[in-house]
């Protein structure tokens, strides 16, 4: 990988070059190259995408789930009060009216 | 084709399954066929799926008032801010921000209901509702703009047999429709539908089919307009419905899919859905207090990259 962002000391260099450059002459060391480089391309992707599927999940869940949880916690609140006036006042609670 | 109730918070939510079907007879082993139960109007057959699925979705600021002035005459005033989409031909949506103002009257009586509503951009709507005799009632809704070619005004004439209704509707350039809608059996319900556009030299005809009891509601729909609509409501418990409905354009090859589900509780109202064209949407009606309800609107388009959010107050009622 070194030997790419130094072409211009391997050119000043000549034939006898530094050992990186002669190291990447060997077709072991270019293939892991690209191999490396393909990996780095497809991690890349996935990451894009499971960012962009974790968005959209997330912002599903904020709009259709969290006002869901807060309601039903209400309910559950005023149910408990009720069932606490209820038994305070011997089970002569008045009926609460729904929600028109 | 509106009722000619707008539908009001305090209408909206209303329990969907308070329809005219009496679900009493299920009981029975042997079914009177005499004796079935009136169907509700042919154009209100996907009511609990719609009620669920389709709440009024706005985007900015809503203000309502309304005044009551005697037991029969209200005032209603409302202000509206927020953006509005401005059609287009490109994909992207353009949006220009705009207030209006609208001031409405309404009349109600058990024998007459008149609403009339202006609007600061000069359209005008007027609505009415009569009962002629006690199964004949006839209804008008006209609407004005000034946009040449926009104004368009209709009359309907329901008659509300036993075990039947039947609907005629006239309207200006030369629309005239008739629909039919029968009880077969105490759950079933069948009904068909003409319409002739003299206009536009169009007409088309439609099938309907609904089939209900007290927990679910199915409804089936075709139109020679390329039109076939799926519909399935099931009531889970007192506050709990769950709908979905399927929506296929034949002419346009559109297929849209959607799941929703729709809590009324004690002090609020939360509907929420989700379709297969990515669009998540909720509606919240939070009751504050008698009178005071609080409105939130959320819809996500995450294919469109279009967000929209309102919030709104309703004072009155």
């Amino acid at each position: 990988m070194a030997s790419l962002r130094l072409p211009s000391l391997k050119k000043s260099g000549g034939d006898d070059g530094g050992i990186l450059s002669r190291l990447s002459d060997y077709p072991i060391v270019k293939k892991g190259k690209s191999t490396a480089c393909d990996a780095a391309y497809v991690a890349k992707r996935l990451l894009k995408s499971t960012g962009k599927a974790a968005w959209i999940a997330a912002t599903t869940f904020i709009v259709l789930g969290i006002p869901l949880i807060i309601e039903m916690d209400r309910e559950a609140q005023f149910n408990e009060v009720e069932l606490q006036q209820a038994s305070l006042l011997g089970g002569a609670a008045p009926a609460h009216p729904g929600y028109m | 084709m509106a009722t000619l109730i707008p539908p009001s918070p305090a209408t909206a939510t209303t329990h969907p399954a308070a329809g005219p079907t009496n679900p009493t007879a299920t009981e029975q082993p042997k079914v009177d066929y005499l004796n079935l139960p009136c169907p509700i109007p042919y154009e209100e057959i996907h009511r609990e799926a719609l009620m669920s699925l389709k709440p009024e979705l706005f985007e900015g600021l809503r203000f309502d008032f309304t005044k009551g002035l005697n037991q029969k005459f209200s005032l209603s005033h409302s202000v509206m801010m927020g953006p509005t989409e401005v059609p287009s031909q490109s994909t992207e949506t353009i949006k220009i921000p705009t207030a209006n103002y609208e001031f409405g009257a309404n009349f109600i009586d058990p024998k007459l209901m008149l609403f009339g509503r202006v609007m600061t951009d000069g359209r005008l709507n007027a609505r009415l509702k009569c009962d002629l005799t006690e199964n004949l009632t006839l209804k008008g809704n006209a609407q004005l703009t000034n946009e040449p070619h926009m104004s368009h005004g209709m009359f309907n004439f329901d008659y509300k047999g036993s075990d039947y209704r039947t609907q005629f509707q006239l309207g200006n350039g030369a629309l005239f429709g008739a629909s039919y809608i029968q009880s077969v059996s105490p759950h079933l319900s069948l009904g068909g539908e003409v319409f002739w556009a003299g206009q536009h030299r169009k007409s088309g005809i439609g099938y309907a089919a609904r089939y209900n009891t007290d927990k679910m509601v199915t409804t089936g729909q075709v139109a020679s307009t390329g039109m076939v609509a799926l519909s399935y409501v099931q009531k889970v418990s007192e506050k709990v419905s769950l709908a979905s409905d399927f929506m296929y354009n034949y002419m346009s090859r559109d297929v849209t899919a959607s799941f929703g589900y729709d809590y009324i509780l004690r002090q609020c109202r939360l509907r929420g859905k989700i379709d297969s064209n990515g669009v998540v949407a909720a509606f919240l009606e939070e009751r504050f207090n008698m009178g005071l309800n609080f409105l939130l609107s959320a819809e996500i388009d995450h294919k469109k990259k279009d967000y929209k959010f309102g919030f709104g107050l309703t004072v009155g009622e």
